[in-house]
């Protein structure tokens, strides 16, 4: 009996997500269908890139004083940052929205039923459509890489710095992705199921944002906060937020300062050294240069803007009350990557909870059921037309 | 001849009604076991549970030797299930939707082209492999999910409504496409509300209504049991111990299933013959000194006797509160 019990159950997990991606993806890639949409979102991307480019070119033309070299940097880095904020745009609208009626849609075609009588498992199921709906994304993306490769003409932007950006792009598509696969199973319909998807991305991205200037306007004014730390709402709160992931992607791009840099700084409290003034309110000295190159900095009190090709910017020793970043004093590397692989990973990790939560929703016979708000179960039980 | 499909004391709760309350049915492999009542009767509830896809609230179950509760997964490998509603995917051919389902179930490459081959000569289907699904008619839609419900080649098909909603020439075809997969050593359970559609083709039949099943096993029996065929009522001109006499009488003829007389003095016959043999029956009535004023065939469709069934549950109900 035991013999055979083992003989006869392989698990069928990893040939279950091939059957449903096969499934899947002849549907989403049949035809032109797909030809059509990658043509456009280059497209989009491009002529986007191409507007932002002739609008900065035209800008440096009136800007007096900046080295050729240093105005080409600026514009290739403006445009990478451009073609990321527009793509995470696209992406945080495009990943939810092609996952989110996936398996809404099987119940409502009446063909989950038919799916769930097989081997396969509720996982496969669930992961199966996740990656088919991605991989129509990943495609997307991928296609935009050499649009977004062009600004190494310009330069100011390291082939790293692509690759962050990038890396950041597929983590935001995996997470509304799952995000829209989580409500496609918990409601059954395809278009409540959206809407509460789109909902959902925006209370992550925007709300949680506002959220977090709102403290920060009440922690500034906050004169007993004595360490940056109280000073700052938690940044957690952004870490939903790919926009913010992708200022510190621009920050790395940057070389460690700069306008993006001094965002992140803002919120993760790193760099005050530049030009805070902090608790009893000590200015701190603006930031001296070593190591020189097509390097300006100045200061306008509250934040500190150097900008620089090859540079590299130390600051000045702090002589304020309590605050001796050791790690800024050693260097600008340190200030690359403060925010991002964070977020990334916070990101991920939700996915992953996303998706375990919509194989438990999948499986016909769970034993854990969740009590849904009354609204929510009116959603639920209502009959598919 | 074993046992292939078991189940016990099967209860489903949904919250305050009771779905299936206490099904036993025990099924022999190689038979088209019909299971027919009223709509609502727990038959969906009831298939949905061996199917895996409803957890039962109490007892168990076993198809092809597996427990329901314990290995759902080989349970699935033996079972094809067809579902009363089901949709078809968009944007699917013939033989990809077949391919698909081999897929589900890890078939080889050579062993999808084989079977889905095979399945859509079976199911009449060949010359529409390269269809788009959602462009077959319902009649087509119902074979091709039948087919896919035999793409793995399950010992065991269950098969919800599958007649409804076709035309009577689907239907034919229908049958007979069972008629063959029983050839071919499938156990097939099927349910219907519709008794006349399955007394052609089952074996053996349960009657459920309100989650449980009223009475079980080869037709002939039941039919006895249950007095079905026709109702016949006469009004006999007689009281006491003639009308007595009178229904013993009649329950002593050919044909007559059973004889009852009603509070209202009319003799209700369960009878099985065709309406020549009514004729007879009536010719020899007379014949034979019976007074008859009055001679009927009532209706006697399943719905009627599943009142009269159930009415008595509702007495028996009533009396147990009491």
């Amino acid at each position: 009996m035991i013999a055979r019990t083992l003989a006869r159950r392989p698990r069928l997990s990893m040939p279950g997500i091939t059957a449903i991606m096969v499934k899947e993806l002849r549907g989403r890639m049949r035809g032109r269908r797909a030809f059509i949409s990658v043509t456009i979102y280059t497209l989009i991307v491009a002529g986007f890139a191409w507007m932002v480019g002739r609008i900065l070119e035209e800008s440096a033309r009136q800007n007096f004083g900046f080295s050729p070299q240093y105005q080409s940097a600026s514009i290739g880095r403006g445009i990478f940052v451009a073609i990321m904020f527009l793509q995470t745009l696209m992406i945080s609208v495009l990943a939810p929205a092609s996952t989110a009626g996936t398996i809404s849609g099987e119940r409502e075609r009446q063909t989950l039923d038919l799916l769930a009588v097989t081997p396969i498992s509720s996982v496969a199921i669930v992961v199966g459509k996740l990656f088919s709906a991605l991989t129509w994304v990943f495609i997307l993306i991928l296609a935009s890489v050499p649009v977004s490769a062009l600004v190494f003409v310009y330069g100011g932007v390291a082939p790293d710095d692509l690759l962050r950006g990038y890396l950041m792009l597929f983590v935001t598509a995996i997470a509304f992705g799952a995000l829209g696969i989580f409500f496609s199973a918990l409601i059954r319909r395809s278009g409540a199921a959206t809407g509460l998807t789109f909902v959902s991305v925006i209370v992550a991205t925007v709300g949680l944002t506002f959220i977090w200037v709102f403290l920060r306007i009440g922690q500034a004014n906050n004169l007993n906060a004595n360490t940056l730390a109280e000073q700052r709402p938690p940044e957690a709160l952004l870490f939903l937020n790919p926009f913010v992931g992708q200022a510190d992607v621009a920050c790395g791009a940057e070389g460690g300062t700069g306008s993006w840099c001094s965002i992140i700084a803002d919120i993760t409290g790193t760099s005050q050294v530049f030009a805070q003034p902090v608790g009893g309110g000590a200015l701190i000295a603006p930031a001296a240069i070593a190591g020189g190159g097509a390097q300006e900095c100045f200061s306008d009190g509250t934040t500190t803007t150097c900008k620089g090709g090859a540079g590299i910017p130390v600051p000045a020793p702090v002589v304020g009350n309590d605050v001796v970043v050791n790690d800024v004093l050693a260097g600008p590397e340190s200030l690359r990557d403060r925010f991002w692989p964070r977020s990334a990973l916070t990101l991920l990790l939700i996915s992953l909870g996303f998706t375990a939560a919509s194989v438990q929703l999948v499986t016909p016979t769970r034993r854990w059921r969740p009590s849904l708000p009354g609204f929510l179960r009116r959603l639920r039980l209502r009959k598919s037309v | 001849m074993t046992t292939i499909v078991r189940t016990q004391g099967l209860v489903k709760r949904y919250d305050r009604t009771l779905a299936v309350a206490g099904v036993d049915l025990e099924i022999e492999e190689g038979e088209i076991f019909g299971l027919v009542g009223p709509n609502g009767a727990g038959k969906t509830t009831t298939l949905r549970i061996l199917a895996t896809l409803l957890e039962p609230t109490a007892g168990e179950a076993e198809v092809g030797g597996w427990s329901l509760a314990r290995n759902p997964n080989d349970v699935r490998r033996v079972l094809g299930f067809m579902p009363d509603v089901f949709g078809v995917y968009d944007d699917m051919r013939v033989w990809e939707y077949l391919d698909f389902f081999g897929r589900c179930y890890g078939l080889s490459a050579p062993a999808r082209k084989r079977i889905i081959g095979d399945l859509l000569e079976l199911v009449d289907l060949a010359d529409k492999r390269d269809t788009y699904v959602q462009s077959l008619s319902r009649g087509m839609q119902q074979r091709l999910c039948l087919a896919h419900a035999l793409v793995h080649d399950p010992k065991v098909l269950l098969l919800d409504e599958p007649a409804s909603g076709l035309d009577p020439r689907a239907r034919v075809e229908l049958r007979e496409l069972l008629r063959e997969l029983r050839t071919l050593g499938k156990t097939i359970l099927i349910s219907s509300h519709i008794l006349p559609e399955l007394e052609e083709l089952c074996t053996s039949v349960a009657i459920v209504d309100r989650g449980r099943v009223l009475a079980s096993g080869r037709i002939a029996d039941i039919e006895k049991r249950l007095r079905v065929g026709a109702v016949l009522r006469a009004r006999v001109i007689a009281e006491g111990e003639a009308l007595e006499a009178a229904r013993v009488w009649f329950s002593e003829q050919a044909e007559v299933a059973s004889a009852a007389i009603l509070p209202d003095g009319l003799v209700e016959l369960g009878f099985r013959g065709d309406e020549i043999q009514t004729a007879a029956l009536l010719r020899d009535a007379i014949s034979s000194g019976l007074s008859i004023a009055s001679f009927s065939r009532a209706a006697s469709d399943l719905e009627e006797l599943f009142l009269q069934v159930t009415g008595q549950d509702e007495t028996i109900a009533q009396e147990a509160v009491a």
